[in-house]
């Protein structure tokens, strides 16, 4: 019996040996947010028949630099190479001031976004957005962020709000945290002002009541989301947090086709609608040369405000 | 504590002042890093470049006083060693570091595996190379193959394992 | 239905031999990859995740936790035996427990690693169970200049436990904390001390670095004695099993060890590892053989993994009632809880209590079928030193090897766990302690991330420091734990000495 139910599982764990297939690089230690995308996509193509044993590989450091770069120079020409990324990279690739960018793979696809959500503990004095930002008007200092790692997406939301309100963005008093977690931490037990951060990360802290959400950083009202846009509160502030997967660098263009076409599967796949639904991430499938012109568009807008805050020279 | 410290020893110990220069080159490259960055010390007045700057200082300090030691010849007697075993065992270090790419895991640590015994005295390379080999293969069969740990594969590997 | 009501259930379910079986099968896996040095209990976590996934949920529950308890173990031993701690939590077990290993007395210092994290782990995740809404009111109290204040004392208790030498424990401690500095400042983004290289980016990895130090700088070091018969090691020595003695000695520090980890767990920037070195200093001051620290005493294994254990239950306090997780290896688990549909939140106990029940009635199975599983492997372990040297070093570098290639396959870390193994050999040379190096590592990065973040909220007020009555109190401990022994040395120095020198005939 014990024999059997080993065999079986190992026969399930370990696919068996056929075909050449996907290995996805996870640019990340495991457990944030893009060694789970990639793990998530290797169940979901196995599961779908897209790849018989897709294998994930991690391979940290410096905001994804490390792996994209080792990615791009191994990789060359290799239609089964894939890597996951997102908009946490195009800042890192500026700071870290990094030798290879986006520009030296195939971004093939974007896969799921997250948006950013301001908020302050329950107990705060602070009501709404407005009076944020009063307070951050008449004295930035006094107003203390707490948020993801330093010239990050929380960090650049920051400056992006100081921006708008007319504050220099220099002056943000920006705390930062190197994971979600313990910034949460900080914010519940009243240690800031403030707190910036993907919804996903405070829902549950909202709905319990201990939170109270001032405003999320997406173009339109979100089902299901007491809050206003920060467009709405005056504030011409847009930001989404995507994570994306790119193939090698040096694919013919039916090399891209056929990995589109892959992807694509997965994505509109009921299995990975699944496992979105129960992860809480936003579909926000975008391909092509509409991702593309995306992908330039925050590339410029996040160099440009970097610059401002002064973490790029 | 032990019975040669009684004796008046009073030789410069020149090991231990090659160390308090290493302390001092480090202390000296901290500094000359810490100089170097933007002070974004913010609202907390402490930058970037604070810790480093006291760090480099206490490294600084500490060379200063284990020149004296040093000097004094108060540094405690080293174990004699016996100095082909450590480069043998550093030898295969680096081989396996250069291999793993290129003969994949097997070949590179099976050598690093002979060389250690080497290192402790099981002295017939041609013996103890090829155990080696057959050693790491197997235990990357089992970590790489049944428990998913991404290992360098190499033609061995691939010759086995088709997919690697 | 009660708490309890719905623990007892959790428990009916999980006693049923199927799933008896895959939480064996859970915690044999997870202690297999988790005995790798360098390959800690997230990695562990992760690579083995989806094989639960083939199971039903009650089922892949089970087997989570036992992989869960199973990694965080698997380390201990091989820290035992060979000297090479695996993760950061483990290196405090490797200063007094491989000494143990040395002398014969591996049996007894692996059982009291094994009970004591079967203890703290049971009483802990009683603790979990039952005050976990109460714990983390406390716990979110620490904010940055708490934590602050805490670090110091860490530093303090630790760095007063080690090495007979001032100059060369603070020259050790002082590089580990210039190595500390290496990579992106985390508060500003800045890179430093890393040259423009972008592996150096991260900073140094603190598994790499301590397997390098305790494990390469030991062989080499063991390679490099001309006379190699001197040190040798003896197998087994005595029983195996623990005597009445070590059972008498151990059982204190077990349960000091549990109610130092647990509430550090609990904190979401506490750490495993600081755990274990305040356990290890407890332990320190409060022995009645202070002789026998530094030569394998057995209190400074039973109390640290006791520590190590009851944290990893405390890291469940905030993971499940806030949904925070503090951790790599709780960020992975939270992973696997939405595999299961488990949302950890404030709302999960009153909207999931099934769920949660059965995750802690798993839990309290994994952490039995542990001890089932190592108890009577423990005889199997120590003959693992009697294996004659060239195989058992030859062996030792290739899994200290494995671990590193298999979390970071990249030549540069490889390059680093050479030139690092180096080092250590030399500092063994010259009599500098290992551990204070690789503390600094440890602990320099969150003390100064933590004073800069709260001066920055304080904007730049240092008196902030200790306006906190908690921060305050624990700097007033720090003080404590490094004037009195001064005092205590000035006035009975003579008295001591003598006594030095009556052992030393």
């Amino acid at each position: 019996m014990k024999q059997f139910v080993l065999a079986s599982l190992f026969a399930g764990a370990v696919a068996v040996p056929a075909m050449a297939d996907y290995t996805i690089i996870a640019p990340a230690n495991p457990g944030g947010g893009w060694d789970q995308t990639a793990r998530t996509m290797q169940t979901v193509m196995q599961e779908e028949g897209i790849s018989k044993s897709a294998q994930v590989q991690n391979v940290p450091g410096a905001g994804g630099t490390i792996g994209l770069a080792q990615f791009a120079s191994q990789n060359n020409g290799n239609p089964d190479a894939l890597i996951v990324g997102g908009y946490v990279m195009v800042g890192a690739i500026l700071t870290n001031n990094s030798p290879v960018s986006l520009k030296d793979v195939t971004p093939i696809a974007r896969l799921t976004g997250e948006y950013e959500a301001i908020v302050v503990p329950a107990a705060s004095s602070i009501q709404d957005i407005q009076g944020l930002v009063e307070a951050l008007k008449a004295d930035p200092g006094a107003v203390s962020w707490a948020g993801g790692s330093a010239g990050g997406t929380d960090h650049i939301a920051v400056g992006l709000i100081a921006k708008a309100a007319g504050v220099d963005p220099t002056k943000i008093n920006y705390i930062a945290y190197s994971g979600g977690g313990e910034a949460l931490a900080a914010i519940l037990g009243n240690q800031v002002t403030a707190g910036i951060s993907s919804l996903g990360e405070f829902e549950a802290q909202i709905q319990a009541g201990t939170l109270r959400l001032l405003a999320v950083s997406s173009p339109e009202r979100l089902e299901g989301v007491d809050a206003p846009t920060l467009q709405e509160a005056g504030l011409d502030v847009t930001l989404e947090n995507w994570r994306m997967v790119a193939a090698a660098p040096g694919l013919s263009d039916e090399q891209k086709a056929k990995v589109t076409a892959d992807i694509e599967k997965m994505a509109k796949s009921e299995n990975w609608q699944k496992q979105l639904a129960d992860k809480g991430w936003m579909d926000t499938w975008l391909a092509g040369p509409e991702f593309d012109a995306q992908l330039e568009k925050d590339i410029s807008a996040t160099e440009a405000i970097l610059k401002d805050i002064g973490l790029v020279k | 504590m032990s019975g040669n410290r009684h004796e008046p020893q009073r030789r410069r110990d020149m090991a231990a002042l090659a160390i308090a220069a290493g302390l001092l080159v480090a202390g000296a490259v901290m500094l000359w890093d810490s100089a170097r960055l933007a002070d974004l010390g913010g609202y907390s007045g402490v930058g970037p470049a604070s810790v480093p700057r006291v760090v480099g200082f206490a490294l600084i300090g500490l060379a200063v006083w284990t020149a004296i030691e040093a000097l004094r010849g108060d540094f405690p007697q080293r174990p004699a060693q016996n100095i082909p075993p450590v480069l043998w065992i550093v030898a295969g270090l680096a081989l396996q570091l250069v291999l793993l790419h290129l003969t994949g895991f097997s070949i590179a640590t099976g050598i690093l595996f002979a060389f250690t015994a080497r290192a402790f005295g099981k002295r017939n390379l041609a013996m103890t190379i090829p155990i080696g080999i057959v050693f790491a293969f197997a235990v990357w069969a089992v970590f790489s193959q049944l428990l998913m740990l991404h290992l360098p594969a190499g033609p061995l590997e691939h010759l086995v394992f088709p997919r690697g | 239905m009660s708490a309890f009501d719905f623990l007892l259930q959790g428990l009916g379910t999980a006693a049923d031999p199927m799933m008896l079986l895959y939480a064996l099968i859970g915690v044999t896996l997870g202690t297999a990859v988790g005995v790798l040095p360098g390959i800690g209990p997230a990695l562990t976590v992760a690579l083995l995740l989806p094989v639960t996934y083939r199971l039903d949920p009650a089922g892949s529950l089970i087997m989570f936790a036992g992989i869960y308890y199973g990694g965080m173990y698997g380390g201990s031993t091989t820290s035992i035996l060979l000297n090479t701690p695996g993760e950061s939590a483990s290196i405090i077990t490797a200063l007094e427990g491989n000494k143990m290993a040395r002398k014969g007395r591996g049996g007894p210092a692996l059982a009291t690693a094994a009970i004591g994290s079967f203890i703290a782990g049971l009483i802990a995740t009683l603790l979990l169970a039952f005050l976990a809404p109460w714990i983390v009111k406390v716990a979110l109290v620490f904010g940055p200049r708490e934590y602050f204040a805490l670090m110091v004392l860490a530093f303090v208790t630790v760095s007063a436990a080690f090495g007979d030498s001032a100059l060369r424990g603070l020259t050790s401690l002082f590089l580990g904390l210039a190595l500390a500095c290496v990579g992106i400042d985390q508060l500003t983004g800045q890179a430093r001390l890393s040259f423009g290289v972008p592996e150096l980016l991260d900073g140094i990895e603190v598994t790499t670095m301590a397997v390098a130090m305790f494990a390469l700088g030991e062989a080499l070091f063991i390679a490099g004695q001309r006379d190699q018969a001197e040190d040798e090691v003896t197998a087994v020595k005595g029983s195996v099993w623990m005597s009445r003695r070590d059972w008498a000695r151990s059982w204190k520090p077990w349960l000091r060890g549990t109610v130092i980890g647990f509430p550090i767990g609990a904190m979401p920037a506490g750490g495993a590892e600081i755990g274990t070195f305040l356990s290890y200093a407890t332990e320190k001051r409060l022995t009645r053989h202070p002789e026998e620290f530094g030569d394998g005493a057995i209190e400074g294994v039973a109390g640290p993994e006791a520590a190590n254990n009851a944290s990893a239950a405390g890291t469940l306090v905030p993971l499940l009632t806030l949904g925070l997780p503090t951790s790599a290896t709780a960020a992975i688990m939270l992973a696997g809880f939405q595999q299961f549909g488990l949302q950890p939140g404030p709302l999960l106990f009153a909207t999931n209590p099934t769920l949660v029940w059965g995750l802690i009635a798993s839990l309290l199975i994994a952490n039995a079928m542990l001890l089932v599983l190592n108890l009577p492997l423990i005889g199997l372990w120590v003959k693992l030193l009697t294996v004659p040297k060239p195989w058992l070093y030859a062996g030792i570098l290739l899994f200290a090897t494995l671990g590193t290639i298999g979390a970071n396959p990249s030549s540069f870390e490889l390059g680093m766990l050479l030139g690092f193994g180096v080092l250590g050999y030399v500092m063994r040379l010259f009599g500098y302690p290992i551990a204070p190096i690789v503390v600094g590592l440890i602990l320099g990065p969150m003390a100064e991330q933590q004073l800069r973040r709260a001066l920055a909220i304080s904007q730049g007020d240092w008196t902030t420091l200790v306006q906190s009555p908690i921060a305050a109190t624990l700097l007033a401990i720090a003080a404590l734990a490094l004037i009195v022994p001064l005092i205590l040395r000035a006035r009975g120095k003579g008295e001591m000495l003598s006594q030095l020198a009556g052992e030393e005939d």
